[in-house]
């Protein structure tokens, strides 16, 4: 855990941890590339980050320091690092992707009551282990852990009893204002309340107690079953670090009211809002949209039309209109035809992969997932320091290319690539700033909006604008068993492209589907009629800036500077793995993208046979694909940066995949 | 991480990480675990997360042992969170001959601690290595103080190794399972998120045709 110093040359230098970089790591580094890979913060995944609850509340006041920090520069150190026939390109020392951050509290901060019972009754049904998660990685390696820090310091805006009533609090511009303004505030409730009502209840401190439990992501994507990421990860074996869940059901939201949508053959006959009549034209609709390039007659009229004219013209039920737009095609009413076609097709070849809708969710959260690429480009040899960024990049002015990086800690690292995230390119190097954003909220509520035998379901909600001219949001509801959030509670994730501030696109949702409590801790029965819809424990609003548009023709950087765009505002992340792909054969043109990985599973060395020993060396035994396996990790070792260092990275791995001859498992 | 009986026969699958710092032996550890090899001319951990032992526990025991090592990287102490996931327990090596070794072992017990917990939210079970105990220098016996050190740091205990003479690796990952297995005996084994997917090869093969219509 030591600091020391860096090796002064590698392969490939990346900056930031997201998804599209951790990618572009993993595969640089498993084809035998050096690759030291940096994190400006403290935590894996940048933007793709899940925190815990308790991390997340780190996060923010994080975000609230650095509104009031002053940047100032010491550009003086690294300047002398500088030699003549070098330009110093500066990067970025301040994350400006996260906006209008506002968080509300309605949970009842009164003191647990119950503790000892509750932990009781909760335990015996958690999973076997589980963990902090990169919570702890908001504060640093040897200090206090998050809990420690996050229940005594950060102050949450509250709901209070007297003068605010939510709509108005509402309206609040700036966390930073407000949670200077409104610190927490003692209980209200009496501790004398019966024990019966406190069990049932989930106050703040219940939130900050469990808050271990909670994995929750900044981004807020779903899977599609035969998707890029879901092809990438079984193609390379990265898909071993990781366990998912099917997302149960997709439901809309129509006139106020949550329903299912019917998208499976076995959804559409069992569904009782259809009738007879309409499921025989959606199920002959969904037919051809299946294979619909084999029937251009059909739309090609269309071919300039909207979607949405088209789906007029098939005839289809409003209803059913609604459905397929909305629910399936997942697009917007201006979307042309033949793109809306091929959505529901994508849509309807994912179906029944792994269940029964198309979409798969990462147990523990998105912020796994680049998460399992780190991993994989360290076990390959990557080496990875958070919370160390680059300060400039050492330009060469003769070709024009980026030869050396200088890091925080002023150290010239020599690279041949530099591949970096958007965020940490200064506004010089590019040709606009005009951005896109998304609009996102999360919620903790106390039950599903739309409640069902199993409380252990994900899913889907698509949500039409509430107002014609705002934004469609796509709502995805995590339960207990995602490993996302406390048992009792649903993480709700909220995202729309931004046409205002996050909680202006997205507040007049959370009120359509949820109850605001007026007082926090407010019993539902005290309510005013609302008492079938979730109550809202907690929530944070904030923009994320989307720069999923730029390419390489936005940024004025040397040709070995391969920028990546953060996430995007769709509901998958194709668009981020191709964008790692293109990168990675513009660096690499003659190197295969992610080949598999060996499984060391597949070896086994039997407790109870000593004749083993040796067997790993005997050549003899190999067969032809371990030799080349060998020769490939041979000259792997090579380009590792680590030589005097590698007495103690000893390789279990070289011995373990020559073996080929494991002794059967009895 | 507990797997189901197969006719009588327990089988588990533990998952066990192996923490320290640079240079204490943790490779030649696993190495000589399950291999049974020691080697002085040592090339880098490429390409293999972790190694696999199977142990014939009893009759009616079959351990599946997983010891993950600390990939190159890891020595600057970021580890990712997959490394940590759903590990059971820890062993924490040091280097006798090194003091500094040791002196960073309370960080790496601390690190571990806020990463990863067993359901009941105790810290796994860790055991810490006095590894290259072959060349200690003087006969000095601090048996006392560090059953003390292990007492305050929360260890179950600690042992005297060599990867190299092959001093104690087995007692120490003995000492280990045995506690791993009492702890998965104290806690009820509920499959409660029975219907997790892994995506992998032959999921991709066998996956059902059936689509929608």
């Amino acid at each position: 855990m030591a600091a020391e110093d860096l090796p002064s040359q590698f392969d490939v230098v990346i900056l930031g941890t997201g998804l599209t970089e951790s990618v572009i790591a993993a595969a640089c580094s498993r084809v035998g590339q050096s690759v030291l890979h940096l994190d400006r913060r403290n935590y894996y995944a940048g933007n793709w980050a899940s925190f815990t609850f308790n991390g997340l509340l780190s996060w923010i006041e994080e975000y609230k320091n650095q509104q009031e920090l002053q940047i100032t520069e010491s550009e003086q150190e690294w300047r002398s690092l500088i030699e003549d026939g070098e330009e110093a390109v500066p990067l970025n020392s301040v994350d400006s992707s996260i906006s209008n951050l506002e968080v509300f509290c309605y949970a009842s901060e009164e003191e647990e009551q119950e503790e000892e019972t509750k932990d009781l009754l909760t335990c015996p049904n958690a999973e076997t282990v589980s963990e902090e998660t990169n919570s702890d990685s908001t504060e640093t390696q040897d200090t206090v852990t998050s809990d420690d820090v996050t229940e005594s310091n950060v102050k949450v805006q509250n709901e209070e009893n007297e003068d605010s009533a939510p709509k108005e609090q509402l309206h609040a511009s700036d966390i930073s204002e407000h949670s200077q303004s409104v610190e927490e505030k003692q209980p209200n409730r009496s501790p004398a309340d019966p024990p019966a009502e406190l069990q049932k209840k989930i106050t703040y401190q219940k939130l900050l107690k469990e808050g271990r439990r909670f994995n929750i992501d900044l981004v807020s994507k779903l899977m599609y079953s035969r998707g890029a990421l879901v092809d990438l990860l079984i193609k390379s074996n990265v898909s071993r670090y990781a366990e998912f869940k099917n997302i149960g059901r997709i439901l809309t939201c129509r006139n106020g009211k949550v329903e299912q949508v019917p998208c499976s053959r076995a959804d559409v006959f069992a569904s009782k809002q259809l009738t007879v009549v309409e499921k025989r034209m959606l199920m002959k609709f969904l037919t051809f949209c299946l294979d619909f390039e084999q029937h251009p007659e059909e739309y090609q009229d269309y071919s300039e039309k909207p979607f949405s004219e088209f789906l007029k013209n098939k005839k289809l039920t409003e209803n059913l209109q609604d459905f397929v737009l909305l629910s399936i095609a997942m697009v917007t009413q201006q979307t042309l035809t033949e793109e809306g076609l091929k959505a529901t097709q994508h849509f309807l070849r994912c179906l029944g992969r792994y269940g029964n809708t198309p979409f798969l969710f990462p147990l523990y959260g998105l912020g796994e997932i680049p998460q399992c690429f780190c991993r994989m480009c360290a076990v390959f040899g990557g080496i990875y320091c958070l919370r160390h960024s680059v300060q400039c990049l050492v330009v060469d002015k003769e070709s024009n290319k980026v030869k050396a990086v200088i890091d925080t800690r002023g150290q010239k690292i020599g690279c041949s690539h530099f591949v970096v995230e958007d965020s940490y390119i200064r506004e010089e190097q590019r040709e606009s700033i005009d951005y896109r954003q998304i609009s996102r909220a999360v919620l903790i509520t106390d039950r599903s909006v739309l409640p069902s035998e199993s409380d252990q379901q994900i899913s889907l909600v698509t949500v039409p604008p509430v107002e014609s001219s705002g934004p469609a949001v796509r709502m995805v509801e995590l339960c207990s068993s995602s490993m996302t959030c406390m048992p009792g509670t649903c993480l709700v994730h909220l995202t729309c492209s931004s046409s205002g501030t996050a909680q202006q696109d997205l507040a007049p949702v959370v009120s359509q589907l949820f109850h605001i409590p007026t007082t926090p801790g407010e019993d539902p029965s005290e309510g005013t009629g609302e008492i079938s819809k979730p109550a809202v424990l907690w929530v944070m609003y904030f923009n994320m800036r989307d720069t999923s548009a730029m390419d390489s023709s936005c940024y004025s950087l040397p040709s070995n500077v391969h920028v990546c765009t953060g996430p995007d505002a769709g509901l998958g992340s194709d668009y981020s793995i191709k964008l790692a792909e293109s990168v990675f054969h513009c660096l690499l043109p003659d190197e295969e993208f992610c080949p598999p990985a060996p499984n060391p599973e597949d070896i086994i060395y039997d407790g109870d046979a000593p004749q083993a020993e040796g067997r790993g060396f005997d050549e003899s035994n190999d067969t032809e694909a371990n030799k080349s396996q060998a020769e490939e990790e041979g000259t792997t070792n090579e380009t590792n940066p680590e030589n005097s260092e590698a007495a103690e990275m000893d390789s279990v791995a070289q011995e373990t995949t020559l073996d080929t001859n494991p002794p059967s498992e009895e | 991480m507990a797997g189901g009986s197969v006719s009588e026969c327990k089988e588990y699958l533990f998952k066990v990480l192996v923490i320290g710092e640079l240079g204490v032996g943790k490779t030649s550890i696993i190495k000589r675990y399950v291999h049974q090899l020691f080697s002085q001319h040592y090339r880098a951990t490429i390409g293999v997360d972790f190694a696999l032992k199977v142990l014939n526990w009893d009759s009616k025991t079959l351990v599946r042992l997983q010891l993950w090592d600390i990939a190159g990287q890891e020595r600057f102490g970021n580890m990712t969170r997959v490394y940590y996931k759903e590990a059971v327990g820890a062993f924490i090596v040091f280097d006798i001959t090194r003091g500094s070794t040791f002196e960073a072992v309370s960080k790496w017990k601390h690190d571990l601690d806020t990463k990863v917990k067993l359901a009941n939210g105790n810290p796994i079970p860790s055991v810490l290595l006095a590894n290259k105990c072959d060349q200690k220098k003087d006969g000095s016996n601090n048996s006392s103080l560090m059953d003390n050190f292990c007492k305050e740091a929360g260890f179950l205990g600690w042992f005297e190794t060599s990867a190299k003479e092959n001093i104690n690796v087995d007692e120490a990952a003995r000492f280990l399972v045995e506690n791993i297995l009492l702890n998965d005996k104290g806690l009820p084994y509920e499959e409660n998120n029975g219907d997790k997917i892994k995506l992998d090869h032959q999921t991709a093969l066998a996956e059902s045709k059936s689509g929608c219509c």
